[in-house]
């Protein structure tokens, strides 16, 4: 009966996984138009700005700051760290942004 | 009643089957997610320590290592699982030294990350009460290595669901986070819980780096306790000082106490810089409607304490520790010291591709 139990649960998981694994498409895909290089440029300096300050405020409210790991993992470390220190959602992606320059 | 530890030989397969088909998914999904803005990838994260304690003259030698698996999936989920193994010697009844080994899961959980709002979690995981047990208690990161003798007064982990999240509460200067939650009793003797449930607010002043926060739980069984805290932490930008403190009364026969902590990095000092004092005070106030059975039972929580640690902590590098401290416990006719020498190495290693040429990090 457990057996069955553990086994119908794990289906529903691996289900549930499966259909959270399709490809997303990114909520402003298609409607963002490119703004002028130079502003660009200004709106990434301001946003890496703001990620620093972030990373700043947060990052450090536990362990000492870490220095910048390779995109992919500064997005997992990132991703861990909302669920276990309840950063905001701006917070994960300023964030990430910052630690991936 | 849930029991893990009852369950046949074809259970135990049948999980077994079902995490090694999530292998191949989690695998797929990240694939899929090709065209994602940010790449993710599996990490083996964890620490590693070693520590000699000194109580009251029985010394102790403790390795220890503790995994952490973080599996992403699409850009929405997350499974995470951390492990726990050690062996600890120590001189037993003939003068010989002994070891114990010990080892369980301190959490395996799914985490859904539904919207700005809310992060839905689902599985074993550590009970949102303070701050202490989800963000300061492995070994590389808590400034002492001795746990306050207030966290086991609420339970520790959970096995059932969760909701949490943290967002803006109106404007920038302040962002409000919270956790509530519900677990299911576990009888197994490594992963017992507690029917209970609870939650954690907090509010986090970004430009002050300040936190405040308020926690509650509610045991569903036996006698029914409930614990309240309140928890706070202080990191000034001007100076490197932390100062954090956690407070907790709970109803039932586990007591109640408070600790406040401090921590300066000495990084304005030339050849100092990696060097990190610490100290915390503490007191435990025992349930003074216990019978002289139960306080034989619940051993140190069974009487007052009031216990003094300091610390210092040497960066060798930024995942490399060496930790020293000494304390003092005072009991009614049973005072002692406390000391405490180690080591602590935190790892992290990509299970795949990082997105950057030469390099693992």
């Amino acid at each position: 009966m457990r057996a069955k139990f553990a086994t119908v649960i794990m289906l529903v998981l691996a289900a549930v996984i499966l259909a959270a694994a399709a490809p997303i498409m990114p909520s402003g895909e298609g409607k963002s138009t490119s703004p002028a290089a130079s502003d660009r440029s200004a709106q990434d300096d301001t946003l890496r700005l703001q990620g620093e300050k972030r990373f700043r405020a947060n990052c450090g409210r536990c362990h000492t700051a870490p220095p910048k790991f390779a995109p992919r993992m500064t997005a997992t470390i990132v991703r861990h760290m909302r669920v276990r220190a309840t950063l905001t959602d701006e917070d994960m992606h300023l964030i990430i942004r910052y630690m991936s320059q | 009643m849930l029991s893990f530890g009852r369950w046949s030989k074809n259970g135990a397969h049948a999980w077994i089957f079902a995490i090694f088909m999530l292998f191949p998914i989690v695998a797929l999904s990240q694939e899929e997610s090709a065209n994602e803005p940010v790449k993710t990838v599996p990490i083996l994260s964890g620490a590693t320590g070693y520590f000699t304690r000194v109580t009251g003259g029985q010394f102790q030698n403790t390795p220890s290592v503790s995994p952490v698996l973080l599996l992403p999936v699409g850009d929405k989920w997350l499974l995470e699982a951390k492990g726990n193994y050690s062996v600890t010697y120590a001189k037993g009844d003939e003068g010989y030294y002994e070891s114990t080994s010990a080892y369980n899961l301190i959490y395996g959980q799914v985490d859904y990350l539904a919207n700005r709002y809310v992060t839905i979690v689902g599985g074993r995981f550590t009970t949102p009460f303070g701050v202490y047990g989800e963000r300061l208690a492995p070994p590389w990161i808590k400034d002492l290595q001795l746990t306050p003798l207030i966290y086991s007064v609420p339970s520790g982990s959970s096995l059932g669901g969760m909701l949490r999240g943290g967002f803006p509460a109106g404007s920038q200067k302040v962002d409000f986070n919270y956790a509530v939650y519900f677990s299911t009793a576990n009888t197994n003797h490594l992963l017992a819980t507690d029917r209970s449930t609870g939650g954690r607010i907090g509010f986090f002043f970004p430009e002050r780096r300040l936190e405040i926060g308020a926690s509650f739980q509610q045991v569903l069984q036996l006698d029914r306790p409930h614990s309240a805290g309140l928890h706070f932490v202080w990191q000034p930008y001007v100076v490197p000082l932390t100062v954090r403190s956690e407070f907790v009364r709970q109803s039932g026969t586990k007591g109640s106490g408070y600790w406040i902590e401090s921590a300066y990095r000495l990084s304005q000092v030339p050849y100092l810089r990696r060097l990190e004092p610490a100290a915390r005070i503490q007191q435990f106030f025992a349930d003074p409607k216990l019978t002289s059975t139960q306080i034989k039972k619940l051993g140190a929580f069974g009487r007052d304490t009031n216990q003094a640690d300091f610390g210092l902590n040497y960066y060798l590098r930024y995942d490399l520790r060496a930790s020293a401290s000494y304390g003092r416990q005072f009991i009614l006719n049973r005072d002692s010291n406390l000391w405490v020498v180690g080591l602590t190495y935190r790892f992290l290693v990509p299970l795949g591709p990082t997105g950057l040429k030469g390099s693992t990090q």
